[in-house]
């Protein structure tokens, strides 16, 4: 048997698994939307994994997991490590690219951007108040061109005069691109002028102020449409990297930090139950999330409880130890 | 919008407004281009004009918006400056800040917010007389728009305002006080006990620098807030400068004792920002104690003492006179100094923290980034409006002590 760490990354719009070996390269891979439920979501992407290894001897010794719904998973599976995505993403691409300087991200609902030097980030940003120019904008544009998403960025390198479409924000940009449907312009050109928009929302938004020096790499779902991948390659007049691997690179963090925090020896319970990782266990059993509203002062926290079956195994949110629930760990 | 009065208020029960029909008048009078502040019918609280020192007056309740943990200074203040009554405030709760918001005008600047629930709390309780401060940015105008607000919504108190008077600086202020709070106040008294307020107001500034320092490497968890919990109690009593020297004493020989597990080069974060959100902890999700909890030495230079006790703006300038050349604005030039003085000493990181809409400190981002590219020191920029959710905010303080603790770990190597 060789030991093998998962890591799954549970976004807003989709969750990410991957399983690596000992030699940290990626044996198995999941992509999968949540469709607006984590659980069920991880779920899949489990069974998958747990497919793609039937034959292999890696038996999986740790998790990691990271994303917008880390918390929740993170107690389905007993993770040893919850991570928040900005460091997974830092700690996934400096692994596969060592001399890389600077990492874009653009996800579902939210887009970062990482400096790094020498290997260890230096700088970050994450964008504030306002989810323009992410994937789930683009999703909901194509919706309305008739398009599937993931045909955008073949669609867009057709254009040769990309409609003008103001980035700024997804409501002025969204009032921009009917009113460009409506007077009748190509459909390539209005997807190209999507694409570039959100490019440069990007730059003017998440990216202000900060020095982009290549080597460059452009990850998270977005990066998968070749449309904004040439956009930024126009508007920042450098050779953009996008990974194969590059959606998962949340993912692939997490089973590497999992990797450094070691095999998890001491659980009692769960799927790290026997000391590897039992699929059936997390298949079988019910998951629910409860939100209880602390009574014990007069602030009223909202107190969120993990429920494996009837048991509760995680809870959060309370703001002092009076609300602290006991948990069946 | 419709302002929505409070489930409990005082001013209901009619007995202290023998005018039911007053809040239509004045509606008519602000139609017609009234003044800004609307007279009060005062009830069994007389208008004071025109009578010195006179037997009409009975003692009133004064109570001020909460503010980080300046509650005791408020409180010596009221009782020993003015003489009057200190109505304490139980901690916020999310009533507080939802029905500041729903009667405040969307894009006002947080504090805006926070104070007015906290009002709303305080006349509640049955406060007489209101506590607001003046500056130099829109915090100028809270005090009138706050209590044209509160009126509206029909509550009936005095406002304390002191961006009225301000022409006549110290004066102006100290005829407004006793104007509205005490006509009868012993003047050489007030200005030796305002000696003292402006000592606890330092006192506490210092000992909560020792905390902010420290208290992340607590080896008892919870021991740091223990003793700033009984410090914060012995301030609320204290009556005297002798007190509060002792107060002050004691906390400092309590903490200073504490075992510590502190590295020899623990990461260090300088918090800089606007006034209110970069202390206040509930306007700033606990900003404090998230950094401090994740074992780090916190340095915040902005702080009442600094601020106005100790503040030298021309020469503060100065030291960072590379990056400003005017004053621009009630904190700016606290904010690029201390971040720049952070910078020079070697920190490992800044966190910017302003309310939205706050334009004096989104003036100092610009020069905050230059600042973070000379020195190469990440910054942290965080923009708070009444949330309540923290998730968001945790993830950002976690990638960036992550961040941080990495490069810190590579450059010992």
């Amino acid at each position: 048997m060789s030991e093998g760490y998962l890591g799954i990354d549970i976004g807003s719009i989709s969750t990410k698994g991957v399983v690596i070996d000992q030699n940290h390269q990626i044996v198995a891979r999941s992509y999968l939307w949540t469709e607006g439920n984590p659980t069920e979501a991880s779920r899949r992407v489990v069974r998958e994994l747990e497919e793609q290894l039937a034959g292999s001897d890696i038996q999986i010794v740790g998790a990691g997991t990271t994303g917008s719904a880390r918390r929740l998973v993170g107690a389905m599976l007993g993770a040893s490590v919850v991570k928040n995505e900005i460091t997974a993403h830092a700690v996934g691409t400096t692994y596969l690219h060592p001399d890389v300087r600077t990492i874009l991200e653009i996800g579902g609902q939210d887009s970062k951007i990482i400096c790094v030097e020498n290997g260890i980030a230096v700088d970050y940003a994450m964008n504030t108040l306002c989810a323009a120019g992410t994937g789930s904008f683009l999703s909901s544009q194509a919706h309305r061109l008739g398009v599937e998403v993931e045909e955008f960025g073949a669609i867009a390198l057709t254009s040769k005069r990309p409609a003008n479409i103001a980035a700024r924000c997804t409501v002025f940009a969204e009032s921009d691109l009917v009113h460009k449907i409506q007077v009748g312009y190509a459909r390539e050109d209005i997807i190209a002028g999507l694409c570039n928009a959100v490019a440069s929302n990007y730059l003017n938004n998440v990216g202000k102020g900060k020095k982009i020096a290549a080597p460059v790499v452009f990850q998270g779902g977005v990066s998968k449409n070749e449309g904004v991948v040439h956009a930024f390659e126009e508007l920042l007049d450098m050779e953009v990297a996008v990974d194969p691997d590059g959606h998962l690179m949340g993912a692939f963090g997490a089973a590497l930090l999992a990797a450094d925090a070691g095999p998890i020896t001491n659980a009692t319970s769960g799927p790290f139950a026997q000391g590897t990782f039992d699929f059936e266990e997390m298949l079988d059993f019910q998951f629910k999330t409860r939100e209880i509203e602390c009574g014990k002062c007069a602030n009223h926290c909202e107190i969120i409880c993990v429920y494996r079956d009837d048991d509760i195994i995680d809870s959060w949110g309370n703001r002092c130890e009076k609300g602290a629930v006991k948990t069946k760990a | 919008m419709t302002k929505i009065p409070s489930s409990s208020h005082s001013a209901e029960d009619g007995s202290n407004n023998p005018n039911p029909e007053v809040r239509a008048s004045i509606t008519v009078t602000k139609d017609q281009g009234r003044e800004p502040r609307i007279p009060a019918t005062l009830g069994k609280l007389h208008s004071l004009k025109g009578k010195k020192k006179d037997k009409h007056h009975r003692r009133v309740r004064v109570a001020a918006f909460r503010y980080c943990y300046y509650a005791p200074a408020f409180k010596y203040f009221v009782e020993q400056v003015l003489d009057a009554d200190w109505l304490p405030l139980p901690p916020a709760t999310k009533h507080t800040i939802e029905v500041g918001e729903l009667n405040s005008v969307d894009y006002v600047c947080t504090p805006f917010k926070h104070m007015l629930g906290d009002y709303i709390d305080a006349l509640d309780a049955g406060a007489d007389i209101l506590i607001q401060v003046g500056g130099p940015c829109r915090l100028g105008y809270y005090g009138e728009l706050q209590e044209a607000i509160l009126r509206d919504m029909g509550y009936q108190f005095e406002m304390l305002n002191y961006s009225e008077g301000i022409e006549q600086g110290a004066i102006g202020w100290g005829i407004q006080s006793i104007r509205i709070v005490n006509p009868s106040v012993s003047i050489p008294h007030a200005l030796r006990q305002l000696g003292a307020t402006a000592n606890m107001v330092e006192k506490l500034d210092s000992a909560r620098d020792f905390f902010l320092a420290n208290g992340g490497f607590e080896q008892e968890a919870g021991s740091f807030d223990r003793a700033w919990d009984r410090f914060i109690g012995a301030m609320n009593e204290a009556a005297s400068q002798t007190e509060i020297s002792e107060a002050y004493r004691q906390v400092m020989d309590t903490m200073s004792t504490l075992p510590l597990d502190k590295p020899d080069r623990p990461i260090r974060i300088g918090i800089v920002g606007e006034m209110f959100t970069a202390i206040d902890e509930r306007s700033n999700l606990d900003l404090d104690h998230k950094v401090m909890n994740m074992g780090v030495e916190v340095h915040r230079m902005m702080n009442l003492s600094n601020r106005f006790i100790h503040y030298n703006e021309p020469n503060m300038r100065r030291s960072c006179a590379e990056y400003i050349a005017l004053d621009d604005g009630p904190t700016s030039t606290l904010t690029v100094a201390a971040a720049k003085k952070y910078a020079e000493e070697g920190f490992d990181g800044i966190i910017h923290a302003k309310s939205a809409c706050c334009t004096p400190e989104i003036d100092c981002m610009p020069i905050l980034q230059r600042i973070s590219e000379d020195y190469s020191i990440p910054i942290l920029y965080l923009t708070y409006d009444a949330q309540t959710s923290d998730t968001g905010l945790d993830t950002r303080l976690e990638a960036f002590y992550d961040m941080l603790a990495m490069k810190k770990a590579k450059s010992l190597k």
